[in-house]
């Protein structure tokens, strides 16, 4: 075996002390290097940008504990234009473990900075079981599906409620999700109910998405802790998102070399046998 | 003045459980089994939390009281008397779910069940197609009248839409024009899941690095 | 009465789902209410299937002190000690119910979410190693999707942001024009299209009884 050959037959553990080390020195020696705005991040901004303050927006909470890293900087940032336009937010979830803790978590934390008040400037409507009835039902009631808020408080008490009854009262729907829920929320709400949607989503789910902006039927596009690090940097207000590209960078360029390695790998291998050949 | 301060120990209690789940990465290993046994029990129990809540107590318990308590006082007494024969009905149908844990009854979980298949089946299909289908159709017709860059773009989005499409035809077989079109199609999917992968990368890297900084930052408070 | 009264079950409650979506809101509004209602608290119970199940199988092997009873027993422990605070009601004591503060709280935000986060982050050791092992420029068609990702997996951080704009100011803008809203998107609305319409032939069959494996067995 030769050098290039043993390079590419290095021991698992190896690569992943690698790739954990590659995270964590940015932490300590951070780059900051310029982060570019993408088309779809602006426009998506500008969308929210351009709704006249006090408009109700639905933000949904869309998304499972184990991506909070790209996820929640998105709900955050996107928190601090909505109350910062004096929005009225009304949030939800379609995910049963952890979507109401982390939406509550959330929301308390910024209701906190920007003293907002609950029942008159936000409300948490919750969880509540089987997404396509829970879409479809809001656009006829949305107290028909949640009789009460997250804390068992019936919507009839809660002033913002009183001017809100289904989608036709909502300006705008900002979706950040990490599954396909996203589909559901095009296909059904803004399909059928016209109410314009914008949309965070974990880099995985991110390219197909594109096709929804490119049709029309999202206004805009927020995808990974890129897009989370794009919207903190429109929204002036730099989070974990901006702070986790450093790391990101890194680690990004020791992949590539790993696959360069184990392609250069290959090729002398093949060589090799060709040679003996 | 409070005996503990529960925010510090639940990190350190979060702490302890993430570095035995990334003790798998070097061998399986007690510490990891414990932690996934409990990751576990944990959820399931706040699925119970969460029905009792959402669902039994929100869209059951309160309605029908409500309801109960103004067919008892108020005018409209007829409406109010259905809406809890409804919701009684619905909790019900609920309950019946649970029969499949009884083989001799199991099939009256059928009942539930098919409502909730065929209910989301016929809103699915309906939004399948007049919220996929059709405006993806309609974005991919060409706009001629458009700038010559906009053009181009269109024309690409509509080869690889019809190529792709006939890619994943496979009642024939890919000989001919139709061989030759799949092949463009195959190339065409080719770039767009290399792109893909690109992004799962990012999405993967993104995950452990907030797990990385929960530990430097959130836990071990090494970095500010 | 065990298949037959389940399809026509299945017909109606679509066929109402299909009706509501062409009927003006006036005339079909309250049924269409009231069914989708039933349909979230009936999909509800469905979640607890679930946890029934788990308790029943652990609890079997607890008592039978079977292999890894232990950790099967953690498990027990960690499912009712989040479940029972939160069922008790809140005027009880604020460590009771679901809210700040509560030990359901507590359980989920501390040790349930980074455990949650921990399990998918390894997912990107495993993507490091597997893109070291396998992703082989073999083929023609190999080559194109491993010069395409590292493309993108440059594009997407600063680093190469940077590197990018050096050799042309307008490579990234290219980049995500023709690359993610060219091709990408041409692919994946195939995939869309194609995806749409394979569900709604299923809907079909499920409102038509053609599909009925989600009965289970006889």
């Amino acid at each position: 075996m030769n050098f290039w050959e043993k390079l590419g037959k290095l021991d698992r553990r190896l690569v992943y002390s690698m790739v954990a080390v590659t995270v964590i020195i940015p932490l300590f020696v951070p780059l900051n290097l310029p982060i570019d705005i993408t088309p779809e991040a602006r426009e998506l901004y500008n969308s929210v940008e351009a709704l006249p303050d006090s408009s109700v927006v639905l933000l949904t909470f869309d998304y499972y504990a184990s991506t909070v890293a790209e996820t929640e900087p998105m709900s955050i940032a996107v928190l601090n234009q909505l109350f910062r336009k004096n929005m009225k937010v009304i949030t939800m979830t379609t995910i049963p473990l952890g979507g109401p803790t982390i939406a509550q978590n959330v929301m308390k934390m910024m209701a906190a900075k920007y003293g907002k008040k609950y029942g008159i400037d936000y409300v948490n409507l919750g969880y509540k079981a089987n997404y396509t009835a829970v879409l479809k039902g809001m656009g006829v009631s949305i107290a028909s599906i949640y009789p009460t808020d997250q804390n068992g408080t019936p919507l009839s008490q809660l002033p913002l409620m009183q001017h809100v009854k289904n989608y036709g009262d909502i300006s705008y729907i900002f979706v950040v999700a990490d599954n396909a829920i996203l589909d559901y929320w095009i296909s059904i709400v803004n399909a059928q109910y016209q109410i314009p949607i914008g949309a965070g989503t974990t880099a995985v789910m991110a390219p197909k998405y594109y096709s929804y902006v490119q049709s029309g039927q999202m206004t805009g596009l927020l995808g990974g802790m890129k897009g989370a690090a794009e919207y903190e940097l429109l929204v002036h207000a730099k989070g974990k998102a901006v702070l986790g590209m450093n790391s990101q960078s890194m680690v990004h360029l020791l992949i590539i070399a790993f696959v360069i390695l184990g392609n250069v790998a290959l090729f002398t291998s093949r060589r090799k046998v060709h040679a003996n050949v | 003045m409070p005996m503990f301060n529960w925010t510090i120990i639940g990190t350190w209690v979060a702490g302890f459980f993430t570095l035995s789940l990334f003790s798998f990465l070097y061998k399986d290993n007690p510490f990891y089994r414990f932690a996934e046994h409990v990751f576990a029990g944990l959820s399931a129990g706040y699925y119970i939390g969460l029905i009792y809540h959402s669902v039994i107590l929100a869209q059951l318990v309160q309605p029908i009281e409500e309801h109960w308590a103004a067919a008892a006082t108020g005018p409209d007494v007829g409406h109010h008397i259905m809406k809890v024969a409804f919701l009684l009905f619905a909790g019900f149908m609920g309950v019946l779910m649970f029969a499949r844990f009884f083989p001799k009854v199991s099939w009256i979980s059928r009942y539930p069940l098919a409502f909730v298949m065929g209910n989301t089946a016929g809103i699915e299909l309906m939004s399948r197609l007049h919220g996929m289908v059709l405006p993806q159709m309609r974005a991919t017709f060409v706009d001629l009248n458009a700038s010559f860059g906009n053009v181009v773009l269109n024309l690409i989005i509509l080869v690889g839409v019809l190529t792709t499409l006939i890619y994943f035809y496979f009642s024939k077989e890919h000989k001919g024009v139709l061989g030759v079109t799949a092949r463009v199609g195959i190339w065409f999917i080719m770039i767009a899941f290399g792109a893909h992968f690109g992004y799962t990368v990012m999405a993967r890297v993104s995950l452990l690095i907030g797990q990385v900084n929960f530990i430097f930052i959130d836990w071990l408070k090494i970095i500010s | 009465m065990k298949k037959a009264v389940p399809v026509a079950i299945a017909f109606l409650s679509g066929l109402a789902m299909i009706l509501a979506f062409f009927l003006n809101p006036d005339k079909f509004g309250n049924i269409e209410e009231e069914l989708l209602q039933w349909a979230t608290i009936i999909a509800g119970f469905t979640l607890l299937l679930g946890v029934v199940s788990i308790v029943r199988v652990n609890w079997r092997s607890v008592k039978r002190f079977d292999k890894g009873w232990f950790n099967k027993a953690a498990l027990l422990i960690a499912l009712f000690a989040t479940a029972i605070p939160s069922i008790i009601p809140t005027s009880w004591s604020p460590l009771f119910g679901r809210g700040d503060g509560s030990i359901y709280d507590w359980l989920f935000t501390y040790p349930n979410a980074q455990m949650q986060s921990t399990m998918f982050a390894m997912l990107a050791f495993y993507i490091a190693s597997a893109a070291y092992r396998a992703f082989r420029a073999r083929t023609t068609e190999a080559t194109l999707l491993l010069i395409t990702a590292i493309i993108v997996m440059l594009w997407r951080v600063p680093m190469g942001e940077s590197l990018f704009a050096s050799i042309y100011s307008g490579l990234p803008n290219l980049i995500n024009t023709y690359v993610m809203g060219g091709v990408n998107v041409a692919v994946q609305r195939g995939i869309i299209i194609g995806g749409a319409l394979g569900a709604s032939a299923t809907s079909l069959r499920v409102i038509l009884g053609i599909e009925r494996t989600y009965m289970g067995r006889n």
